[in-house]
């Protein structure tokens, strides 16, 4: 348990130095290490991953004027649809559109019920069978608002089959069914229980070869506190139904002081110039600029001009002292 | 003699971002930056490499949107442009850093640098494709292609002639550019669901890689874990788990070699740090500030003192790193082949970007390994998956799981409150696009053109990349601007083709503004 322990110290000082990025472009911040490295408590997989793909994405952005105001999606699309989609080993996510003529017939015929029933999403498991609408293994109903048109369903059962329909449960019990869903199946969040019969696998190799594969080398604990390290990691987000991350606050106040020196002047068009001996170039009338970053201490600038024909020249010295304090 | 393989695999990819319409356009810029800070850099690894007679091997993606930008001549002319931009600058650098000798160091390493992506570009006919396939032609590199732009397919299974499409406009894509069918591919985010694997074999393609639950969680268990390829059952395509010890080692921003204090530093460039006047020809033309690539400083600890970056000191850390990695190959490849009686499998994917763009030492540290690997020992030997399934064709057979290398393993990244809009537009558009496609089994001239476009468009929406954005939950105007774009372009193509009424001239401009895979044909999107 100390190396999981150590590994989760890892992922959050990585996780921390994402949240560095996130800088509000629009007020031109100089520096954006905060310096915060003591953020997140969780291990995440994938997390790297995504910190690395974002600085793919460079984004300042901020002065986005001018362009054309955006056309809109529209809000549907005029037909009756539900679509199930799996998000993880344990959560999938409906969304789904009625027809206003769907919900105008179903009031037509249920009358004063359909003002009474509870919009309601019943999730079956269909776990290895012909889904006909009676012979679910199992379900259990969500009591949703009739505004709503996606959610997200915790059906707490990895490697099973699952299929919703979106109805009316109404007063005396009966449910009415508007909508049926596509099937979908969650992944096992854990290593199957099936092994071949010509691969026979003996456990324990296996177990070591399991933990070897999430990088913990060969002293990793195997087995059943694999299987609770995992579930801890993916589904840590808790019982919301809107699962988004924010990003977390830091004081970061800061400040940046810097010295630039210029140095500029004009001569004749065609003459030489020189500053600390190093030959510059003038522009066509005349002019010169140059300009350093200026460094603690003092610097003596001679600025030699010779003309073109060598018979003249002038030498000015600014000197300039820098002291931060 | 060895004892087992060692597979890295470096993942490139950018969305396809090509603003015609807009002389100076920020997010293309992203292509620019590969180009310089990794891309280049690979090259000139990779030439180094052959020049001194070191045998090597490595697997890459090249996804069919970033092998249509790399070689699209108006962006290979505004490359050209760029990086003569940030030659200029590090000579100013050079200049106004006179005073500040450990500066000034960096500003003429940043000169010679630019000079040299300049250099590379022209010498490969600014077609940097050019150069990965002479490569690849050489038997060093197996290049693998991606979905043509990159769509997370498991959140595209409910539309399965979609991933097809996906697979094959990739696949022959792939064939028009290098000479061949693709023989694997690098699932977008490495997001693979049961029953894809048949598109794949449809399309000729043998082999994928999943993250590590995605073998180790398959039925019936794999036997040697993630240290052999399976075949999915069914179809035979073999099927490569990532090694995470591996990953981490490079990954892990404490013992990970890129947090390493001598490194350096990603987020302190001079487009941020120097005074506006003088950045600001630098910089976007409307003033606001962005990466130029000239960084001074080393990671140099926690908090927010920087020093100066050390080249040498630096150096030295990349190649103690590249030994520490081999070594720690060595070990567990010992103690594998004791365990498996075979020698294991090592994959090891990254992100190619994390290459150069994010650790600036990463083409370097990959110098260094391969030279170790090839010179220093016998234990290990690099080899591609296609070289592997040629030797080791017998596997076991099994159901790879559901998963991804996103965010918590599965689907979240891109299913979330900030992004799950997307999907009633995208799965409606994917349905049309079917019935679009079935019901015009042979078209020709204009409606053909619609046709074609219509798939480019809905293909362009499915880029996983905005939904990542839109994921991360800032900045995300131009992902929902890019999501809606191509959504409305395909349903306005959809409606004038169920029409009847083709507007040819708003269709030329939308071809010549979406202007990738000239070769596609729309009845990849039929279902068979």
């Amino acid at each position: 348990m100390a190396m999981i322990k150590k590994l989760k110290e890892k992922f959050s000082k990585l996780i921390a130095k994402k949240d560095k990025f996130k800088v509000k472009p629009k007020e031109n911040k100089l520096n954006k290490s905060a310096a915060s490295y003591e953020n997140s408590k969780k291990t995440i997989p994938g997390a790297q991953e995504t910190a690395v793909a974002n600085t793919k994405f460079s984004h300042p952005e901020g002065l986005r004027q001018g362009r054309a105001a955006l056309e809109e999606l529209p809000y549907g699309y005029d037909h009756d649809k539900i679509v199930l989609q799996v998000r993880d080993p344990r959560w999938i996510h409906a969304y789904w559109e009625i027809r206003n003529q769907t919900l105008d017939s179903l009031k037509a015929s249920l009358r004063d019920d359909f003002h009474r029933a509870r919009r309601v999403l019943r999730v079956y498991d269909v776990s290895n069978i012909n889904f006909n609408g009676k012979n679910a293994n199992s379900f259990f109903d969500i009591q949703i608002n009739e505004f709503a048109n996606s959610w997200y369903i915790d059906t707490n059962g990895p490697g099973r089959s699952w299929c919703v329909d979106l109805g009316l449960m109404l007063p005396d019990g009966r449910f009415i069914t508007i909508l049926r869903s596509n099937v979908v199946q969650t992944p096992l969040d854990g290593p199957s229980w099936i092994t071949d019969e010509e691969w026979m696998i003996p456990d324990d190799m296996f177990a070591r070869l399991y933990g070897m594969g999430f990088g913990l080398g060969k002293s990793s604990p195997v087995g059943k506190a694999w299987t609770e390290r995992l579930r801890q990691e993916i589904f840590s987000s808790g019982v919301s139904s809107s699962p988004v991350r924010k990003a977390l606050k830091e004081r970061s106040f800061w400040m940046r002081v810097d010295c630039e020196l210029i140095v500029y002047g004009a001569t004749e068009a065609d003459a030489k110039v020189t500053v600390q001996g190093q030959p510059v170039n003038l522009r066509p009338d005349g002019t010169f600029t140059l300009r350093y970053y200026l460094p603690d201490g003092k610097q003596v600038i001679p600025v030699k001009a010779v003309s073109a024909d060598k018979l003249e020249e002038r030498t000015i010295t600014p000197t300039v002292t820098r002291e931060t304090r | 003699m060895h004892k087992g393989y060692l597979c890295l695999v470096l993942h490139g990819h950018l969305p396809f971002v090509r603003h015609p319409e807009h002389e100076n356009f920020l997010e293309e810029d992203w292509l620019y930056e590969a180009i310089t800070e990794t891309y280049v850099p690979l090259i000139s690894v990779f030439e180094g490499l052959c020049r001194d007679n070191i045998d090597f091997r490595i697997t890459m993606t090249l996804s069919p949107t970033l092998i249509s930008m790399l070689s699209d001549s108006l962006l290979q002319e505004r490359y050209l442009k760029h990086i003569n931009k940030l030659i200029e600058l590090s000579q100013k650098e050079i200049e106004r850093t006179k005073w500040q000798p450990e500066f000034k160091k960096l500003a003429l390493m940043y000169f010679d640098r630019f000079s040299l992506a300049r250099d590379t570009f022209l010498t490969y006919n600014r077609n940097l494709v050019m150069a990965f396939k002479k490569f690849q032609d050489l038997g060093k590199l197996e290049i693998i292609t991606c979905g043509a732009t990159h769509g997370f397919f498991p959140l595209m299974d409910v539309c399965r002639d979609s991933v097809r499409a996906q697979v094959q406009v990739a696949s022959r894509h792939y064939e028009s550019v290098f000479g061949r069918r693709p023989r694997g591919i690098w699932l977008p985010e490495c997001g693979f669901c049961p029953g894809h694997d048949e598109i794949l074999k449809e399309a000729g393609i043998r082999f994928f890689f999943t993250d590590s639950h995605g073998v180790l969680h398959g039925s019936p268990r794999p036997k040697y874990g993630v240290f052999a390829p399976v075949y999915c059952k069914g179809t035979g395509v073999a099927c490569f788990g990532r090694d995470l010890e591996s990953s981490k080692q490079v990954w892990s921003s404490i013992e990970g070699y890129p947090g390493d204090y001598n490194y350096r530093e990603f987020y302190r460039d001079i487009g941020f740090d120097l005074e506006f006047d003088y950045i600001r020809d630098y910089i976007h033309p409307d003033g606001v500030r962005i990466n130029t690539g000239i960084k001074y400083y080393r990671i140099t600890g926690t908090g927010n003192n920087k020093e100066a970056y050390v080249p040498e000191w630096a150096r030295d850390r990349a190649a103690s790193h590249a030994g520490n990695f081999m070594f720690n190959r060595q070990k567990q490849v010992d103690y594998l082949y004791n365990l498996m009686k075979k020698k294991p499998m090592i994959i090891s994917p990254y992100d190619a970007e994390l290459f150069g763009h994010w650790w600036y030492e990463g083409p370097m540290w990959l110098d260094f390994l391969f030279r170790k690997v090839a010179c220093d020992q016998d234990e290990i030997r690099m080899i591609t998956p296609s070289e592997y399934l040629e030797e080791n064709p017998r596997n076991q057979v099994i159901t790879p799981s559901l998963s991804s290398w996103g965010y918590k393993g599965y689907s979240e990244m891109w299913l979330q409150g900030t992004n799950d809009w997307i999907y009633k537009h995208l799965h409606m558009a994917s349905n049309r696009m079917s019935e679009l496609a079935n019901s015009h089994p042979r078209a020709g001239g204009l409606l053909l053109r619609a046709l074609n476009q219509a798939l480019r468009e809905l293909l362009l929406a499915q880029s996983s990349d905005w939904a990542f954005i839109l994921g991360t939950g800032t900045h995300t105007s131009y992902a929902v601007r890019r999501t809606k774009d191509h959504l409305l372009r395909f349903t306005k193509l959809y409606e004038e083709i169920k029409a009847n009424a083709i507007d040819e001239s708003w269709l030329a401009d939308i071809e010549y503004k979406d202007n990738l895979f000239p070769g596609i044909d729309y009845k990849a999107h039929s279902g068979c």
